[in-house]
């Protein structure tokens, strides 16, 4: 990846600041901290609210007030969230509707950028066009389609309905991200391999495919927010219990004629966001370079 | 690639998947006759489900899986998968889909919608009435419940369980504080709010997110002005809003409106909370049914309110054709039982639940659709339950029907968006009255040829 | 253009016909299949009336809520954008001052984005309530403005904002990273050469920083437009289009068109015109940003 001057370069400048210029420098750099604190402070609060209303007792929940820190601590709503929806199931779905999703994406993606980019052919520019249709079209477009062939092939109810047009809809960006990556891989790379006798195939599996690995990162940590939250395919496409995923298992929660049991949602609301949560900041610096180098380098 | 033959390909993708489409849309009427209820065979065990829409833990739910459970020790491999979606609007919308992909399981559930007569016209449905007939059960329901079922013909498809009467539950101490009086005509609530408002008090705590309670308060003037038959025509274009019944019907609403009935942000207000603002005694009143007796008449009411709480039915009007005793009495949503699925083991497993349903539901504490059981009224109630109880043996031959189960899908969204619009004042009722007769004369008229 | 010398037809057809083909079924055929279904009045179990341009001339003449909700699109995807790009900028601008910390405000920042659409709607459901009174609410009463206290979801005045909200707030920290990502890529000696010119920092970012950006901001700015026209779940979930129509986007429009109307026909027309808007709305802004950039 061409990521060039990404290091931060200011701080070595201050040295040869005159004094009061440095006071000012001082002062702008506190207040900048406070700013970006009061910031961060609006961005986390309603997570942090979250986990404290799930430990919150109904009572308090109802009759306090229930921004302010809870009366007493209780798990209650933890038991009543998995007696009454079925995470455990739900997060399984999501893993496998995610998983599954993502392997489609990255590995068509590949290939895709594959032809496009290394092999190369004369249709290839109408071909792009194609797929940049899938960038602009809004998702909600496919919906009723969908529906019906689903209908009418019976595949409605199953794990493909769903990762079959969140896939499709994420192969354009997927494609893209690694076309712009194969662009940058020297051609003399391909030329010394294909004297070597290599075909197409060879090089793709050992030399393209471990080349890629940065990108597929990219390409599976920035559609796996998505995929994992997704509401509209699986709302449309699953209609029974046991094919439910996250989303669908938390309206779940809202009882007949819209009855809430408040506390308790949010408790399933805490379980059903904590994989994410962790998966993330425990890759949250490969991340974070990977969204910010994938994109800035359109 | 040659750009002129894909798209002649896609082409003809298009038009495959349209004859595809028009080959499997009628295709959802079943092999057996919907009347025949009582099919010659062996009874084979095997799993069967309901596609449902009820609280998971409340009581239909409960019982169904004991009498599930108990068949099944005689039936070995029989089953009953309850696959249940309490969320109504997203159920519909389930349900809707599944009977498009012509997917629809054994037993499903549906209010007497226009759709649903749709389905039962293409021979999905079960004849109900001839199915409780044959099975013995027939009399035993109580006509309001059967009656509840119905469609506009008067054909029964749908089998209820349960049977709710539904109170206006209001604050004995709140309406002692506000100097007001239990209102003896509907159209004493606008003075009775305004008294309310004036002291300080909420008037009424309404559910308006869930857009059916507000919608109930629309049923309510001219079923008691016209009767139960001025939706019916309503909803087929036969009559208007601008009709006088309409109109007093809508200025009525508006009335409400600006007396300030409802609390301030009803519309974003949702179930619990308006529920919470009646049992913590910020609001005096509280339309909702016996469904929620637990809540409103046994112990777990906050002691603060437990005395004071009362409630009333719907008032009458000064020439009112319905009586006092009818109002809305909904026997819930109801059970339809697929046609396409119907065989001897369908039969037997309904023969069997169905007349053991009433006694294992009332032990619940929950009023049956029949009138064969006593239903039990639990150790923690207070005087009220009994007396809710009882008022349901002394409901009368007409029900306010709901109008989100009469008006056709469309209408029926544009009206629940237009009553908060009417009742926030953002529009007049002249203005209310177009919009609802023009949407309704496009699509009710079209929805039940 | 090609990079392998040698490559059978073979070749490109294994690698492009498997994405290519899912592509098809899940986007191309779907968008043709709508153009088709636009034609025809269908509820999914009736049998399908063609009825030529019918459904045309309805949305366009004679549905008010249409267009209600195509103005109510317009207005959810500026407020969208203020937020994101003009916060994701704000932030990442500030984050280049920042000497410690960086790495931690980074991925503080990006947090709501993990946080489900349903969970997002049932927070800001209690954020915006009036009564039990919530967030927003309290803080207006805690600050002395407790006239302005407001049923945020009930107003037909404020309902788009609130609805549009939760979508700026929940992906600013994509956009921030991009942004900061592009900024950190700024030669430090331009900029270095403006100050000693005696720019200041205002006039250093619009006439140094911004201009090299520009490209990635015109990147940005499509991924934002088009999510932002792809909003659904929060304004559907929220008040699922309401009071009134004041919440309706083209997008929820269509669905209950679709799926409680079951008026599949129709639904498809909407769809039709969505995907127009769509790609119109990013050749605007090709021409729009273009244009400066070569001014």
């Amino acid at each position: 990846m061409t990521l060039t001057a990404t290091r931060p370069i200011r701080p070595s400048e201050q040295e040869s600041l005159p004094r009061p210029r440095r006071r000012q420098l001082h002062l702008q750099r506190k207040l900048t901290g406070v700013i970006v604190a009061l910031i961060v402070i609006v961005q986390v609060y309603p997570l942090a609210w979250l986990f404290i209303t799930s430990v919150r007792t109904e009572q308090d929940f109802a009759g306090g007030n229930p921004f302010a820190l809870p009366t007493e601590i209780t798990f209650d709503n933890y038991t009543r969230a998995f007696a009454t929806g079925n995470l455990g199931l739900n997060i399984l779905n999501s893993l496998i509707v995610t998983v599954g999703a993502i392997v489609v994406i990255v590995f068509l993606g590949m290939m895709g950028a594959y032809a496009l980019q290394v092999l190369g052919f004369r249709f290839s520019r109408f071909v792009r066009a194609l797929f940049l249709i899938g960038i602009i079209v809004p998702v909600q477009v496919a919906l009723v389609p969908l529906f019906v062939d689903y209908a009418a092939v019976n595949l409605l109810d199953t794990y493909q309905s769903i990762i079959i047009p969140l896939a499709g809809f994420a192969l354009p960006t997927s494609i893209y991200l690694f076309s712009s990556f194969y662009e940058y891989i020297p051609g003399e790379i391909y030329e010394a391999a294909s004297l070597d006798g290599a075909g197409p195939y060879r090089i793709f599996g050992q030399i393209t495919l471990p080349l890629s690995v940065n990108t597929m990162v990219t390409v599976a940590m920035v559609n796996s927010i998505f995929i994992w939250n997704d509401f509209i395919f699986a709302n449309t496409f699953v209609l029974t219990d046991d094919l439910k995923t996250i989303p669908l298992g938390l309206q779940n929660y809202i009882g007949a004629m819209g009855k809430v049991d408040w506390t308790a949602t949010f408790a399933a609301v805490c379980v059903s966001i904590t994989p994410l949560l962790l998966v993330f900041l425990v890759l949250n610096k490969a991340m974070t370079y990977s969204l910010a180098s994938g994109a800035t380098k359109g | 690639m040659n750009t002129t033959r894909t798209r002649l390909a896609l082409a003809a993708t298009v038009a495959t998947i349209g004859l595809l489409l028009s080959g499997c849309s009628g295709g959802s009427s079943g092999t057996s006759d919907p009347t025949d209820v009582s099919p010659e065979g062996e009874i084979v065990p095997r799993e069967i489900s309901w596609l449902l829409s009820r609280p998971a833990d409340g009581g239909v739910i409960t019982a169904m899986e004991q009498i599930a459970d108990e068949y099944a020790k005689d039936h070995p491999g029989f089953a009953l998968n309850l696959i249940t979606t309490p969320d109504r609007p997203s159920y519909i919308q389930k349900y809707e889909t599944l009977a498009a992909a012509n997917k629809l399981p054994e037993l499903f559930d549906t209010d007497a919608t226009p759709f649903a007569q749709k389905l039962a016209s293409q021979g999905t449905m079960m004849d109900a009435e001839a199915l409780l007939k044959d099975l013995g059960v027939y009399d035993d329901y109580r006509p309001a419940a059967l009656n509840y079922q119905r469609f506009d013909d008067g054909s029964l498809y749908m089998v209820p369980f349960e049977f709710q009467l539904e109170f206006f539950w209001y604050n004995k101490a709140l309406f002692q504080q506000a100097g007001v009086e239990v209102p003896k005509t509907l159209d004493d609530f606008p003075a009775l709010c305004t008294k309310l408002r004036a002291a300080g008090i909420t008037p009424i705590a309404l559910d308006g997110q869930d857009q059916w309670p507000l919608e109930r308060y629309m049923a309510y003037y001219p079923f008691r002005t016209a009767g139960p038959d001025y939706v019916q025509q309503l909803k087929k274009g036969d009559a208007k809003l601008s009709d006088e019944t309409g109109e007093q019907a809508v200025q009525w609403l508006s009335d409400l409106g600006s007396a300030g009935c409802f609390q301030d942000g009803f519309s974003s207000t949702g179930y619990s909370d308006a529920q919470a603002s009646f049992t913590s005694g910020k609001a005096a009143v509280y339309n909702i049914g016996t469904w929620e007796l637990n809540s409103l008449a046994t112990d777990a009411l906050d002691p603060s309110v437990r005395d004071d709480i009362d409630y009333f039915t719907l008032p009458v009007t000064t020439d009112s054709v319905t009586a006092a005793n009818e109002y809305v009495s909904p026997s819930g949503i109801g059970m339809a039982v697929n046609a396409k699925t119907y065989d001897p083991l369908v039969r037997d497993f309904l023969s069997f639940a169905l007349k053991r349903y009433p006694e294992v539901y009332a032990a619940t504490g929950a009023l049956s659709p029949t009138t064969n059981v006593q239903t039990t009224i639990p150790d923690n109630a207070t005087p009220l339950y009994q007396r809710a109880v009882d008022q349901a043996n002394d409901v009368g031959e007409k029900t306010a029907m709901p109008w989100d189960t009469q008006l056709d899908p469309t209408s029926n969204t544009r009206l629940q968006q237009e009553l908060t619009l009417l009742l926030q004042g953002e529009i007049d009722p002249d203005e209310f009255i177009g919009t609802m007769d023009g949407v309704i004369a496009d699509n009710g008229p079209k929805a039940f040829q | 253009m090609p990079m392998l010398p040698q490559r059978s037809r073979l070749s490109v057809l294994v690698f492009l016909l498997p994405p290519l083909a899912l592509y098809g079924i899940a986007v191309l055929l779907p968008i043709f299949q709508s153009l088709f279904l636009s034609f025809f009045d269908w509820d999914g179990i009736s049998p399908m009336l063609f009825v030529g341009f019918e459904n045309y001339v309805r949305m366009f003449t004679g549905d008010t809520v249409f267009w209600i909700a195509f103005r109510n699109t317009l207005g959810y995807v500026v407020i969208c954008l203020v937020l994101q790009l003009g916060g994701a900028l704000i932030v990442a601008s500030l984050l280049t001052l920042l000497r410690r910390g960086r790495e931690v405000v980074k991925t503080l920042y990006i947090l709501p984005a993990v946080i489900s659409t349903v969970a997002i709607a049932f927070l800001f459901q209690r954020i915006y309530s009036l009564d039990p009174e919530g967030l927003i609410n309290q803080v207006l009463e805690f600050i002395g403005l407790g006239n302005l206290q407001n049923a945020w979801l009930s107003d037909v005045s404020t309902v788009l904002a609130a609805v549009s909200v939760p979508e700026g707030w929940r992906f600013t920290g994509l956009y921030m990273l991009i942004i900061y990502a592009a900024l950190l890529a700024v030669p430090a000696e331009l900029e270095e050469a403006a100050k000693l010119d005696g720019a200041s920092w205002w006039q250093t970012f619009w006439r140094i920083r911004f201009p090299y950006i520009r490209p990635v901001w015109i990147t940005t700015t499509i991924i934002a437009t088009t999510n932002a026209l792809r909003g659904f779940d929060i304004p559907y979930l929220l008040t699922n289009g309401g009071p009134g129509q004041s919440s309706e986007l083209l997008t929820t429009y269509m669905y209950k068109t679709a799926f409680t109307s079951t008026n599949y026909g129709y639904a498809s027309t909407i769809s039709v015109f969505v995907v127009v808007e769509c790609l119109v709305a990013v050749g605007l802004i090709f021409l729009l940003l273009r244009r400066k950039a070569d001014a």
